[in-house]
């Protein structure tokens, strides 16, 4: 079944079944994590990369921002029964406007906080497409485990 | 003929703007307005009535209490916040529609053009400079041009897209390369010809490059800031993507910083969905 994340969001799943899309990332990030073992897997969509400057939570979601959405995407995939050691990680987004003044870069500092709250959890980034100024359409097949990008129509592997 | 004269030539033939819009908005103007005049425009467009109670209800705009009349609208929320309400309820259901060569999905323009109102209004009260008249009809109609591209003439934006990847120049630039007009002119051609005023027309021209207009108005440069937020949130963003280029100059007369950034793009997604799904989408 296809299933889509939206912007802050997240899916988890342990159907093979089902074909997680979460479309149109500009600098957000997004984040598909899978076991092959297990078949357990997740997409998240975040928006921001850290959630200590807001505060107010109990308005705003955990899935928004990438400290707080990656760290819960791991901690539902492994409740699952997913391992650590045999989780593929991929990331894709973090796109950026053409800004000479480097005053909007939302993009790379999600992609920063993703790797470092990745490496706090001990994980490798086993492939990435991330920056430039394209917006990525990103679809994880539970079945096979494969992440793909779409642009433009076409649909890349990861 | 060229492409240019192609596309302007076609814009002739674009649906006319309700004739009621155009009253209403004349009328709404006027302070000493009664309340029986507009009732009479009205009475003869049910839909735009409905529409312009369903904003009117709405939680972005919604009071408390239910308003049930076009003249208990008015009265709560004034006269201009009623000719902002009667422009949306107008242009709604046309920027539903997917935008074909752009690959926007049905309803995509719409939640990005619906974001960008919200978030220019929202700049403002951050940023404590007081709210620019039509600041949020501004917002809503800056990106029409890419409605009269994408769904009417359906331009191929593939040699666009090449030009962009090749050249890596701004998507704009790349239209202007390949059809000789970019989708910000093509909207300010629309608005003229739909007579709305000259400040709506120059934000929609301009909402790409406002250091190049001759009238950089406050407006123009919250929208430009307020669209570049809305893209890299990603909210409605189509394969154009975030190939356009933000202007240091707007960055330098609106103060903004990173927290400002972030957070009016929070306060943006929690609010474009009351709005962005009150209309169906036929």
């Amino acid at each position: 079944m296809m299933q889509t994340v939206g912007i802050s969001d997240l899916y988890v799943s342990d159907n093979k079944d089902d074909i997680i899309v979460t479309y149109s990332l500009g600098s957000c990030i997004g984040v598909t994590v899978y076991d092959p073992v297990v078949h357990v897997g997740a997409l998240i969509h975040c928006m921001l990369p850290l959630s200590k400057m807001y505060p107010d939570k109990s308005n705003t979601n955990p899935y928004m921002f990438v400290d707080t959405g990656v760290t819960q995407m791991l901690q539902a995939v492994y409740d699952l029964g997913a391992k650590r050691d045999r989780l593929i990680v991929k990331v894709a987004g973090g796109a950026s406007l053409l800004d000479k003044k480097r005053m909007f870069r939302i993009g790379e500092r999600n992609f920063s906080v993703t790797r470092k709250v990745l490496w706090k959890n001990n994980l490798l980034i086993a492939a990435e497409d991330v920056g430039g100024s394209k917006s990525r359409t990103v679809i994880l097949n539970m079945d096979t485990g494969k992440t793909t990008i779409k642009n433009k129509g076409q649909e890349v592997e990861l | 003929m060229s492409l240019r004269a192609t596309i302007t030539g076609q814009l002739g033939s674009i649906s006319a703007m309700p004739v009621v819009v155009g009253k209403l908005r004349q009328l709404l103007s006027d302070p000493d307005v009664e309340f029986r005049e507009l009732s009479e425009v009205l009475k003869y467009d049910p839909g735009m009535t409905t529409n312009i109670l369903r904003l009117a209800n709405s939680a972005y705009f919604g009071f408390r209490t239910q308003v049930n009349t076009v003249t208990q609208a008015i009265s709560r929320l004034g006269l201009k916040r009623m000719s902002e309400l009667v422009m949306t309820a107008a242009v709604g259901p046309i920027m539903q529609r997917p935008l074909k060569g752009y690959e926007v999905p049905a309803g995509g323009l719409w939640r990005h053009s619906i974001a960008v109102a919200i978030a220019t209004e929202h700049l403002a009260g951050q940023l404590n400079i007081p709210v620019p008249e039509d600041a949020f009809t501004a917002g809503l109609l800056h990106d029409i041009g890419k409605m009269v591209l994408g769904t009417f003439i359906e331009v191929d934006t593939v040699p666009i897209m090449k030009l962009v990847d090749e050249k890596k120049i701004p998507f704009d630039q790349a239209e202007r390369e390949i059809l000789g007009i970019d989708h910000a002119e093509v909207g300010s051609l629309l608005l003229k010809k739909w007579n709305l005023p000259e400040s709506l027309v120059n934000v929609t021209r301009w909402h790409h490059a406002p250091h190049l207009s001759e009238e950089n108005t406050v407006v123009l440069n919250l929208v430009h800031i307020a669209d570049s937020i809305s893209l890299m949130s990603g909210i409605g963003t189509g394969q154009d993507g975030l190939a356009y280029n933000i202007s240091k100059e707007a960055t330098e007369i609106i103060p903004i910083n990173i927290k400002i950034i972030e957070s009016c793009a929070v306060y943006t997604m929690q609010k474009v969905s009351e709005l962005s799904e009150l209309f169906e989408t036929n």
